[in-house]
């Protein structure tokens, strides 16, 4: 009951546009709708949902984590480095670890030095992204055995290890938001930090988890990715803020803090994947997804404003009553 | 319009005020010092000319960005592709025929009109840091649409002049830089502009009731930000005689870091041209000096997030006990 209750009445509207996308595109090639696309589009989700969950969870706290990207490259140097010995399940765990260290250090230094998280972790994202340029011996590290890349990635129905990792991430971290304390407090200090702190809402909790879940997801989506090509590059990643921050906040996160829910940002990704699955079906080069993705976080941002502004609807209404561009017959405001 | 500025009106000089910019200066002085005594080469005028050299793109970009910070809309990151694009599009307006003058307004009226939609955006309450994300992505595709991903050449040496010159032995850039940051200083400190976006930066609201435009402030800034992105793309575009569009990657982050490590408060009201110049000096005296002492490109970067942890801590912390006085 809770889940629903935590699903907002804009979800719907999202819901509408998710099937929309969809139906456009199935509609449009027939290769869309086959099992080995939908496997693709779970394979880009994998990808995408995991670092928009990232980003999504700290904007749900009222922060903005910058530095996935580079957690993420780290995370892929150092798993494609070790997973030829130690195997496959021991380096996700290693990875998860590794985040959850990293992420809540982070969060427990912004709760500590009372320092805006956006420029806290600007200095994260550079000093990690120097680290894995050291780690990695400013080389691409690759692996010997592809054996294990292949398990990765192996097709089970629409199904891959990675994109069912993904998956149980997702539902890991909805539990963890709605059934737990601390992942309630989450919402409370994005909502209204200071309604929260004098509400008895200690900041350092919900802080902390918040940045260990955005640490351990970028370090699972690096490590899985990274995995699943056979190598990792210190530089990759660097444009995974885009669209991660896009996923969240079509699936409905908002920048205010303390709205949004896991299954809206699985939406929003999930949306973003067929967007550009479609286009990528229709042979647009990689620069069109960028320009589609841009496109698509403005028409985000403009109806969060238009939604959020109701004095904006309300000057767009009475311009409209007063005529617009004069194409219409005046309407008469009841009085 | 009294109230609302009194609050911000304290003694021209106390302790308090002065600990950022003593900080800073500290930075500076240290980094000095340290190279000194370790580095004989890094401490010399040809030295010190270069590094000045190798910051003055960021230190305009970053100069002309920090009006953004200061009037509270954090930062911009679409400056590089701001850049990359006009160095694309001057290099195409120059590979038609026009002549220089033309070319480089044209692109100044499109940047201006880039900076301005952004502005316009954030002023009706969009987040700034998304929607210049947005558009940062949009300018790229865009860029790499009508480019078809590939160079474009001048083929011209017209405007050779602008990117290679060196009046009085110093590089036009620098020049530039030396010159933006003097008026962005003193437009910044003492005009009645730079007066009303502090305000607007450390109290929106205030500075609404007392009759200040806090949103043709804040398309003004980014408007101001896009131009000085705009002028770097055309120094190298006509400097190398091509425009590419990842020519700027990583210029937005790298101008940020100059703006923090200049002690700029991201909550907006207070910063300063001189000192975000300051700041991207110090972290081109910084590199340099790592690349004089032979550490590694990831070493190196590893050094520039360390420093910004370091800086943008201690100036919170600084702010914070301030606040508790």
């Amino acid at each position: 009951m809770r889940a629903i209750q935590r699903v907002e009445p804009t979800a719907w509207a999202r819901l509408v546009l998710f099937v929309a996308v969809f139906l456009i595109f199935s509609w449009r090639d027939d290769r869309f709708f086959s099992t080995n696309n939908v496997f693709t589009i779970f394979e880009g989700f994998a990808f995408l949902g995991l670092a928009s969950l990232a980003v999504g969870v700290t904007i749900i706290a009222g922060e903005l984590d910058l530095s996935v990207g580079s957690a993420a490259a780290v995370s892929g140097i150092i798993a494609v480095s070790v997973v030829e010995e130690i195997g496959l399940v021991p380096t996700v765990l290693l990875a998860i670890l590794i985040g959850t260290a990293y992420g809540s250090l982070q969060g427990y230094l912004v709760y500590r030095l009372r320092i805006q998280s956006l420029v806290f972790t600007l200095g994260t994202l550079i000093g990690l992204r120097g680290l894995a340029f050291i780690i990695s011996g400013e080389n691409t590290v690759v692996m010997k055995n592809l054996e294990i890349a292949h398990t990765v990635r192996r097709q089970l129905w629409i199904f891959s290890p990675f994109s069912l990792v993904t998956l149980a991430c997702f539902v890991l971290v909805a539990l963890l938001l709605i059934n737990t304390r601390f992942g309630r407090e989450i919402y409370a200090i994005g909502g209204g930090r200071q309604e929260a702190a004098a509400a008895g809402v200690p900041l350092v909790r919900p802080l902390v988890l918040a940045f260990a879940i955005s640490g351990a997801m970028a370090a699972v989506t690096g490590a899985l990715t990274s995995i699943k090509s056979g190598s990792a590059g210190p530089a990759a990643f660097e444009t995974l803020l885009l669209p991660a921050a896009t996923a969240a906040l079509i699936g409905g996160v908002s920048l205010l803090g303390g709205r949004g829910s896991v299954f809206g940002i699985a939406i929003g990704a999930l949306t973003l994947r067929f967007i550009n699955s479609g286009l990528s079906l229709g042979g647009a080069p990689f620069y069109i997804l960028t320009l589609a993705t841009g496109i698509v976080l403005i028409v985000a941002v403009v109806l969060e404003l238009l939604i959020g502004r109701p004095e904006l609807r309300a000057r767009w209404r009475r311009w409209r009553n007063e005529g617009g561009l004069g194409l219409r017959p005046r309407h008469q405001t009841a009085s | 319009m009294s109230t609302a500025e009194m609050s911000v009106v304290e003694p021209s000089w106390t302790w308090r005020r002065a600990s950022v910019p003593l900080a800073v200066g500290g930075a500076v002085v240290g980094l000095a010092l340290v190279g000194w005594l370790t580095t004989p080469e890094f401490v010399t005028y040809r030295n010190f000319q270069s590094i000045v050299r190798s910051a003055a793109l960021i230190g305009i970009i970053a100069v002309t960005m920090t009006g953004i910070t200061m009037a509270g809309s954090f930062f911009s990151l679409s400056v590089s592709q701001t850049a990359a694009m006009a160095a694309i599009g001057f290099a195409a307006f120059m590979s038609w025929g026009w002549p220089v003058w033309a070319a480089v307004l044209l692109t100044f009226i499109i940047a201006a009109a880039v900076g301005a939609t952004q502005g316009g955006a954030v002023a009706l309450g969009g987040n700034p840091i998304v929607v210049t994300l947005a558009v940062g992505a949009v300018l790229f595709g865009l860029g790499a649409w009508l480019t078809d991903n590939k160079t474009v050449r001048t083929g011209t040496d017209a405007a050779d002049w602008i990117g290679t010159s060196r009046p009085l032995g110093v590089p036009t850039q620098t020049w530039a830089f030396v010159v933006i940051t003097v008026i962005a200083a003193t437009v910044l400190a003492r005009a009645r502009f730079g007066r009303e976006l502090t305000l607007v930066g450390a109290n929106r609201l205030a500075a609404a009731a007392s009759g200040l435009r806090p949103g043709r402030t804040t398309v003004y800034v980014f408007t101001v930000s896009s131009l000085g992105a705009a002028l770097a793309g055309i120094f190298t575009a006509s400097q190398f005689g091509q425009g590419r569009l990842d020519q700027f990657d990583g210029a937005d982050i790298d101008s940020i870091a100059a703006i923090l490590v200049g002690g700029a408060a991201i909550q907006g009201g207070e910063g300063s041209a001189m000192r975000t110049a300051v700041g991207a000096v110090f972290i081109a005296g910084l590199q340099n000096l790592m690349v004089l002492r032979g550490f590694s490109f990831g070493v190196r970067i590893l050094f520039v997030g360390l420093a910004i942890l370091v800086s943008v801590s201690a100036f919170t912390v600084l702010r914070n006990r301030r606040q508790l006085t």
